[in-house]
């Protein structure tokens, strides 16, 4: 049996409008192995970038509680596993725009306390993984969505977190493109025996991953 | 280098943008501030500095009168010169006099010197011909009042004393006293150089009917900015003379200069205090635009003292290289401020407001290490906390809200 890297217990989000809290997550469980890819599709404004946030620690529920498994300290709260137990990719990329690639890359293992040698060295590493290799010194400005996007991958990748957050990681990208990345995450996460977390729109992609989702209703179910 | 410095630098300054705007125009408005502060204050320090000379190099460091002019001077001088704290003491006397070449003619300021005293401050200032070439029959006179008696080193004057006026009364004939100008000075003041006529002690006593009698002492001290209290202690045993230090001859005066460069110092904070402002309020915006990042930092793993440091250091930064601008500015603007005056005069028809008004030959100037060092330490505060406060509200964000409002 391979290990949990994630596990969430009834969480629960609501967010404040005029008319009263607006109930967006109201029960989701979920638990993730190690090497396993998981898919949550749901309609726009079903939650599911909320429900990613509360996973990565980005954002507290209002009740129940996420462990992630951080490398060396066990199953841990997300916010103190930021960075090394949990890798984000999001659909706008998210990268700095006055860094080069490489630069953007290493500063994820930089913040992570990587010495700046060895954080550069796993950075050109992974780009070139990615089929980005001649790209290494080019500012985002210089790459197009789908370099960007390979970029961003590596970053959520250089700190070998136990669990990628993939929110809509296609969105912005043209058929092909989105495909390509597609295929370069599953195969990258599963090479690095991480598990993949990923929200979409699109069917096809979600088909790919072992498990599949549903969140309506502030609820997760099984596709 | 931490990552945040190197972030720092980078968003400062973006690759392949020379003169980025945000960066550009926030040191300029820092360096401006900073140049404007020093720029007043050194030439305020400079004012002062120059009337503090002057007052020193008319009136010595100490000056000793009496009721009454003092009887032996000579002695007196000798006895106050043995003093441990004493450079020279000499005596002076001094008074107005009708100076005349042919047609032309004007008050001078005649003051009878000793023309063996290596310490005369007249020395420093000898603009044409020879100070010691003074004797009974030869004269020096300030620039100006040459011009205005249309004389030259070796063409002679005539000087009209108000004791002549007595030996009218007296019905005998009043003679002036004639001089040959054996060197003409300059200091620069125009009240002096207007108006300074100077002749031997001995000389001055003959023509105002002084006989042994001089009108004060002047004396020069080892530490004139000691000369208070120096004054004080040379004062006792001479309860009928009056010891006056330099400080004290224009008391009002340098009193006046101090509380100016005080209130100018305060205004031309409030510049810098502007400028700073305006780096917080583009860094504000600057954060603000940069929202998503501070998320997406926040979703790496940054910790908040990291974000503050990220943009914080981003305002220290403008601070410190505005400073050191501003310190550039301050020495090239004062290296040509003659140049920048005199355009100025010109454009405007000014004229030479430093000579006629403030009585100097050309702009003064006086660096000085403390004015720069609270400077520098102020705008580098200033920036600090103008950095600092948008740093403290990008981090005290939740980064799913910093990522969902950008």
């Amino acid at each position: 049996m391979p290990d949990v890297v994630l596990q969430a217990r009834g969480l629960a989000k609501a967010f404040a409008s005029p008319a009263g809290p607006l109930p967006v997550l109201t029960d989701v469980s979920l638990e993730i192995f190690a090497g396993e890819s998981v898919s949550i599709r749901g309609s726009s404004g079903s939650g599911k970038t909320t429900l990613l946030q509360q996973l990565g620690g980005l954002d507290q529920p209002d009740s129940g509680e996420v462990r992630i498994l951080a490398p060396g300290a066990g199953l841990v709260a997300p916010r103190s596993s930021l960075g090394r137990g949990v890798g984000f990719v999001f659909q706008n990329y998210q990268l700095m725009p006055e860094l080069t690639a490489l630069e953007n890359v290493a500063l994820a293992a930089r913040i992570a306390g990587a010495p700046s040698e060895s954080a550069t060295a796993d950075a050109r590493s992974l780009l070139t993984q990615v089929g980005l290799g001649a790209r290494l010194e080019h500012l985002p400005t210089k790459l197009s969505g789908g370099e960007c996007q390979r970029v961003a991958i590596a970053r959520a990748l250089v700190n070998r977190p136990s669990v990628i957050l993939a929110d809509e990681p296609t969105g912005n990208l043209d058929e092909r493109t989105g495909a390509e990345i597609m295929d370069l995450l599953l195969g990258v996460v599963a090479e690095r025996g991480a598990a993949l977390i990923l929200v979409t729109h699109s069917r096809e992609f979600a088909e790919r991953a072992h498990r599949r989702f549903v969140l309506s209703g502030g609820v997760l179910t099984p596709a | 280098m931490p990552w945040f410095l190197h972030l720092a630098l980078r968003q400062l300054f973006p690759p392949g943008k020379r003169f980025p705007a945000f960066a550009t125009v926030s040191i300029l408005g820092v360096g401006l501030g900073v140049a404007s502060l020093l720029i007043v204050q050194t030439v305020m320090n400079g004012f002062g500095e120059e009337h503090r000379l002057r007052i020193r190099e008319s009136f010595g460091d100490c000056q000793v009168t009496g009721p009454a002019p003092i009887e032996r001077p000579e002695a007196l001088a000798k006895q106050l010169a043995a003093s441990p704290e004493v450079s020279s003491a000499s005596p002076y006397a001094e008074g107005p006099a009708l100076a005349r070449n042919g047609d032309f003619s004007g008050i001078a300021q005649v003051r009878g010197i000793d023309p063996s005293d290596p310490a005369q401050p007249a020395r420093k200032y000898v603009y044409g011909g020879s100070f010691d070439e003074l004797d009974d029959g030869r004269i020096i006179l300030g620039v100006g009042l040459a011009r205005a008696l249309r004389v030259r080193i070796g063409d002679r004057i005539e000087i009209w004393s108000p004791a002549m006026a007595e030996r009218a009364e007296k019905g005998k004939a009043p003679l002036p006293a004639e001089f040959e100008v054996c060197a003409v000075i300059q200091t620069g003041f125009t009240e002096v150089d207007n108006a300074a006529a100077l002749i031997p002690l001995r000389r001055f006593r003959e023509i105002w009917n002084l006989g042994p009698r001089a009108h004060g002492l002047t004396l020069r001290l080892k530490q004139p900015a000691l000369a208070e209290a120096t004054a004080g202690r040379l004062a006792v045993g001479h309860p009928e003379l009056r010891f006056r230090p330099w400080q004290d001859i224009k008391k009002d005066f340098l009193a006046a200069i101090r509380f100016e460069k005080t209130m100018l110092f305060f205004l031309m904070f409030i510049i810098t205090l502007v400028a700073s402002f305006s780096i917080g309020s583009t860094l504000f915006s600057a954060v603000i635009r940069r929202s998503r990042e501070v998320g997406v930092l926040a979703s790496l793993g940054a910790a908040r003292w990291q974000v503050v440091a990220l943009f914080g250091l981003q305002g220290l930064l403008i601070g410190a290289l505005g400073t050191l601008l501003g310190f550039v500015l301050t020495w090239t603007i004062l290296a040509f401020r003659d140049g920048i005056l005199g355009t100025i005069n010109r454009l405007f028809g000014g004229g030479d407001m430093v000579a006629n008004i403030y009585q100097f030959s050309k702009v003064p100037l006086h660096y000085d290490a403390t004015d720069f060092v609270i400077a520098a330490a102020f705008t580098l505060l200033t920036t600090a906390i103008a950095g600092l406060v948008p740093a403290l509200w990008a981090a005290g964000r939740k980064p799913s809200e910093a990522m969902r409002d950008a």
